[in-house]
């Protein structure tokens, strides 16, 4: 990898702006998304801003299943994003269906609309576990670096 | 040669945006640390700005293309261009004439012009939300800034930027008959940048990113940097015409003293964000309209009175 791409990679990892949607969540992971951003974790820290368009967002935090409803809007989202972009998808409900799983409206998880690159389980996912799977996501766009 | 210099190293674009880049960490810093938090590093902004440069640039179908790509540069030139009639280290600015003042002012509007003109032919509906607002507010807050700031050029006699610091760095108390003309150009300058409690025109909270909704890569990344570059050539205007102290030091100490009123002015925009929460577009006009005219023309009677009495 050259110098260009190492410097690029290394601005990719030090500035994640991240754009924060609910497909169809029971809101408790939206509420704890929402507390991983106030000053008590205070996330800018690792240069985490919350944006409201896609066109700025790096990495689509989805919380809650994907419910037929909501499918191609999410997918719409996630095209408007501007490569490269990552989906992290938080609670159990985001992984797999969880609780909804089965039901008449609902498809399953993120995975089953949009290729997803981070999977936090929990019901909801607490802002630790948030902070830390963010954290890993970064790691492994080092450990890429290293690879190529 | 030496002119190359001056446009691309210094004072021009290499040293501009460097400047730009750690009075945006400043600013943000101290942003976070009044609301008790840790803040950003050092390297923040320019993190974010080499991501910004390394992305995918996307041009919506609906828009005018063409547009849309010059108006970031169009921000950034004229931002730079601005900051050569501004005197930085000692009393002269490298060029300047009489008129210079106009000029300066005239070239801190064309920004906020492209974030208009950018925004509506982007065609996206929040873009063209966000682009009325920015043009209603620069109707509200253009006239005090102009009148706060030439004012004090009317008891130094000039319209050159270099001849009124040379006026007043040469009687040092004539800055306390412009204080009101100082707290006015402040309050206008911080809706010129359109940060809190004037930041209507992008308002995440209710029209998403205002103007640079459909902006992303490098287009957005000329448009932040050419904001934070606005920032700083506002407030070494405000430096030169209102706080005229060190000027008569040699060049490396008055220097030191011209960046320390920079991050004075940007560390007092800082604390307005912190304390301020946005207004809704009809109050700040009636504000600029309402207290800081009539206080722009207050200054203005006062030195319109002082002139007389000293000649
Ligand atoms: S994982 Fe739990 S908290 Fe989160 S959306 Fe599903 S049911 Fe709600």
């Amino acid at each position: 990898m050259g110098l260009v791409d190492c410097i690029v990679n290394w601005g990719r990892i030090k500035s994640p702006w991240i754009l924060h949607f609910n497909s169809g969540a029971c809101n408790a992971c939206d509420i704890e998304i929402i507390a991983t951003l106030t000053p008590r974790y205070d996330i800018e820290r690792f240069g985490v801003l919350l944006k409201g368009t896609p066109r700025h967002a790096d990495v689509l935090v989805c919380s809650g299943p994907v419910t037929f409803q909501v499918e191609d809007r999410l997918k719409r989202i996630y095209e408007q994003m501007a490569e490269p972009k990552f989906v992290v998808a938080v609670g159990t409900c985001a992984c797999s269906g969880g609780v909804f799983k089965g039901c008449y409206n609902i498809k399953g998880g993120i995975n089953t609309a949009i290729p997803v690159s981070l999977y936090i389980p929990g019901c909801p996912a607490s802002p630790k576990a948030i902070i830390d799977g963010v954290v890993k996501l970064l790691e492994s766009l080092e450990e890429k670096e290293g690879k190529e | 040669m030496i002119y190359l210099f001056y446009i691309l190293v210094f004072p021009g674009i290499l040293f501009l945006s460097v400047f730009a880049l750690a009075a945006e960490f400043i600013d943000r810093k101290l942003y976070a640390k009044l609301q008790n938090r840790i803040g950003p590093p050092w390297f923040q902004p320019l993190a974010d700005m080499i991501k910004l440069l390394g992305k995918e640039d996307i041009v919506p179908t609906d828009a005018n293309a063409r547009m849309f790509k010059l108006m970031p540069l169009v921000a950034f030139t004229s931002t730079v261009t601005a900051f050569f009639y501004i005197p930085i280290w000692g009393e002269r600015s490298i060029y300047y004439f009489n008129g210079d003042l106009v000029v300066v002012l005239y070239l801190l509007t064309i920004p906020t012009l492209t974030f208009f003109i950018g925004g509506w032919y982007s065609t996206s509906l929040f873009a063209r939300l966000g682009s009325v607002r920015t043009l209603t507010q620069l109707f509200a807050y253009e006239v005090p800034l102009f009148m706060g700031i030439l004012s004090s050029a009317l008891i130094a006699n000039s319209w050159s930027l270099s001849e009124i610091a040379v006026f007043y760095a040469h009687r040092p108390w004539f800055w306390v008959s412009n204080i009101i003309g100082f707290a006015v150009s402040l309050i206008a300058l911080v809706g010129k940048l359109e940060k809190a409690p004037f930041d209507i025109p992008e308002a995440e909270t209710e029209i998403v990113a205002g103007s640079f909704t459909e902006y992303s890569g490098r287009h957005l990344a000329f448009f932040r940097l050419s904001i934070d570059i606005e920032m700083i050539v506002g407030a070494s205007l405000l430096a030169a015409v209102f706080l005229p102290f060190g000027l008569e030091f040699s060049a490396p100490i008055a220097f030191i003293f011209y960046i320390i009123k920079v991050l004075f002015i940007v560390a007092l925009i800082a604390v307005f964000r912190t304390i301020f929460a946005r207004l809704r577009i009809d109050q700040m006009v009636h504000f600029c309209w309402k207290y800081l005219v009539p206080l722009s023309l207050l200054q203005l009677l006062i030195n319109l009175i002082l002139k007389d009495i000293l000649t």
